[in-house]
């Protein structure tokens, strides 16, 4: 697995929009941010694009946004803006080769998965599953989940703690890390995009899905393989779960700790990765080391 | 013999039906299904919940129906028992639908309604029974899983069509539409050739097709992509349906589709009831389903063929998975025949 550089002071940051439309106005403080904390913003066209629709602008126009974004050479790292949809639709006209000769951190989170898979599959490229440009509003730019991007593009080793919960499956592991959004890591099973787990550590999270569906997601992941040779797997937040009229009578964690009771590798639930405030930069691709026990949550960078 | 063994058996098992003269191993193409034996009169048609909960009530107009038709119902343990929104816990609806899968004298399993469910039991499912002697299952929508699972792992034809709870509580008073929809599914079981004729509509791409009709409901065919149920599409006709999702879940879902192979070597595509759920404000998708399905497809000529009656809607067809079809969509009309 490839490490691309870490950032300098000087450096420059692309912000793009590949999904969802987000106004120029929603990112001022995290250009603000990112401007303080030393590096050069260039904003992408897909920010605040002309678009009426759902999107930060046509295909064509958010492909070729991030299509130039990946080839620049000045451009050393690139933040989408948001997810929301959209980044599935431009991945396979994307081109490659420019960014594989200069590698690059690419960051976001949620629909922003579709990245990190296609990139950590079939690149060996590490990625930054970390919070986008909306969290750095409404103050977020002073919490440490936000100063966690920071301190993990500027090359520091990255390493978490949680509270236990009571789910937990003590045990250590260590592997590289891959995961994301799991409603996009279902829809991407598969496709060319498909990340294999065998080894690693996993880790997952959604947001307002219906309990029945966290449900199904969860079996298909069973089913297609992914939890059978996992290292240890790390549970973050499923936030805003909405249930059906008869109720499923399980929640998203329960659902998890049923699917998962036949193997015998660690297991922590309620770590600070999701869509909600918490949320530490985790590089999908790179080695880490699982430590759960009765008192602490460990996700630890390896050298 | 265990499961597991089992499983891997079959492909030899079909292989050696279907195994050409010469040796050749035969194209999954080549492969025609199993057919299960048609029902006659007095034979016993058995009702299973394997995924959503209903109670024996909902189920009484389908059984005086299909008593009407000259068939006895069994009505299975899973019928008017409830684990949250399940028809049963796993294994209660697992040991449901084994049971009925492994009594010879049941021809024909209904599934009493979809909701969610199915996945969970059908890797505890022993199909040894099942696979020696075929029966049909019927259902749609998350009995999808079934189907899929049945038609790639052993070729046996099934019935997508609707359940025990779309049937009328008055038949005489139902509508044409609901008629017709519901005695298709008799028709099928008699063994009825199915034929079906739909108006065409302008977004249509035109063309002859011929291959085995696979498919049914979108969300539950992706969330079976990669696993060992996974509908197989090469040299197929393949339907899909939905409802109540949002178009850029629909958009991600063809995309799943293509992105897992499953467009490109298709013999045809049927596309029915698309039921979308309304954009929240200023967050329009701005792409209709016609749009999105053609944009996924546009590189291929198969015939395509919208608003076919099949979906969560009244008119929904009872179609016989797994056996050879053609499809003709021309500028006024479309035709599925069953060969």
């Amino acid at each position: 697995m490839i490490i691309p550089p870490y950032l300098e002071k000087g450096d420059t940051i692309g912000l793009v929009c590949p999904a969802g439309y987000m106004s120029a106005e929603k990112a001022a403080a995290c250009i603000n941010t990112l401007d303080e904390w030393g590096y050069r913003v260039i904003t992408g066209k897909t920010l605040e694009g002309n678009s009426s629709t759902y999107f930060s602008g046509t295909d064509e126009e958010r492909l070729a946004d991030l299509q130039q974004m990946l080839d620049d050479p000045g451009i050393n790292a690139i933040l989408c803006g948001r997810g929301g949809y959209g980044t599935g639709r431009i991945v396979d006209l994307l081109d490659f080769k420019k960014f594989r000769k200069h590698p690059k951190w690419i960051i976001g989170f949620s629909d922003i998965t579709i990245l990190h898979s296609h990139i950590n599959r079939n690149y060996k490229i590490a990625t930054l599953h970390a919070p986008m440009a909306g969290a750095f509003n409404d103050e977020g730019y002073k919490n440490e989940f936000v100063s966690s991007m920071r301190h993990a593009l500027e090359g520091r080793r990255t390493q978490y703690h949680c509270d236990p919960h009571v789910f937990n499956r003590p045990g250590k592991a260590s592997g590289r890390l891959t995961g994301g959004n799991l409603a996009i890591l279902a829809h991407l099973t598969g496709t060319r995009s498909d990340v294999p787990t065998r080894g690693k550590i996993l880790f997952l999270e959604d947001i307002g899905e219906y309990l029945y569906s966290t449900d199904r997601m969860l079996y298909q992941l069973k089913r297609s393989g992914k939890f059978d040779n996992l290292a240890g797997l790390v549970v973050g937040g499923f936030t805003d779960a909405k249930d059906t009229p008869r109720p499923f009578g399980k929640s998203a964690y329960e659902s998890i700790r049923d699917l998962v009771k036949e193997y015998d590798y660690p297991v922590c639930y309620g770590f600070p990765v999701s869509h909600a405030t918490e949320n530490y930069a985790l590089k999908t691709g790179a080695r880490y080391k699982l430590t759960i026990e009765d008192e602490l949550v460990e996700l630890k960078e390896s050298l | 013999m265990n499961r597991k063994q089992f499983l891997s058996s079959t492909p030899a098992l079909l292989a050696a039906i279907t195994l050409p003269v010469k040796g050749i191993a035969a194209t999954e193409r080549e492969v025609s299904a199993i057919v299960p034996p048609y029902l006659k009169s007095g034979d016993i048609i058995g009702i299973t919940s394997p995924a959503g909960y209903i109670t024996r009530e909902e189920l009484m107009p389908s059984i005086q129906l299909m008593e009407s038709w000259g068939y006895v119902i069994r009505v299975g343990s899973t019928i008017g028992k409830r684990d949250f929104t399940f028809g049963g816990t796993d294994d209660e609806r697992k040991q449901d639908l084994q049971q009925m899968m492994d009594d010879e004298d049941v021809k024909a399993i209904m599934c009493a309604r979809g909701g969610y469910g199915a996945v969970r039991i059908v890797d505890g499912i022993n199909w040894e029974k099942f696979t020696l002697k075929p029966k049909w299952i019927i259902g749609f929508s998350d009995i999808t899983v079934l189907h899929s699972h049945i038609s790639r792992n052993m070729g046996i034809a099934s019935i997508h069509s609707k359940m025990c709870n779309s049937f009328p509580d008055d038949w005489s008073r139902a509508e044409p539409i609901q008629v017709d929809t519901i005695l298709s599914i008799k028709k099928a079981l008699s063994g009825e050739k199915m034929r079906y004729e739909t108006a065409a509509v302008i977004n249509n791409r035109n063309g002859m097709a011929k291959g085995r009709l696979v498919g049914g409901n979108l969300k539950t065919l992706e969330s079976l992509a990669g696993s060992e149920s996974d509908i197989r599409t090469n040299g197929k006709i393949l339907f899909v349906e939905d409802t109540g999702e949002y178009l850029y879940s629909i958009d991600r879902m063809f995309w799943n589709l293509k992105r897992s192979g499953k467009l490109s070597q298709l013999e045809g595509l049927i596309v029915g009831g698309f039921k979308v759920k309304a954009d929240t404000g200023g967050e329009d998708f701005g792409k209709t389903v016609y749009e999105i399905v053609m944009d996924k497809i546009k590189e291929y000529q198969y015939p395509v063929c919208f608003d076919f009656p099949v979906g969560h809607q009244k008119n929904n067809f009872a179609l016989k998975c797994s056996i050879e079809h053609t499809l003709k969509v021309s500028d006024d009309i479309c035709i599925l025949k069953e060969l």
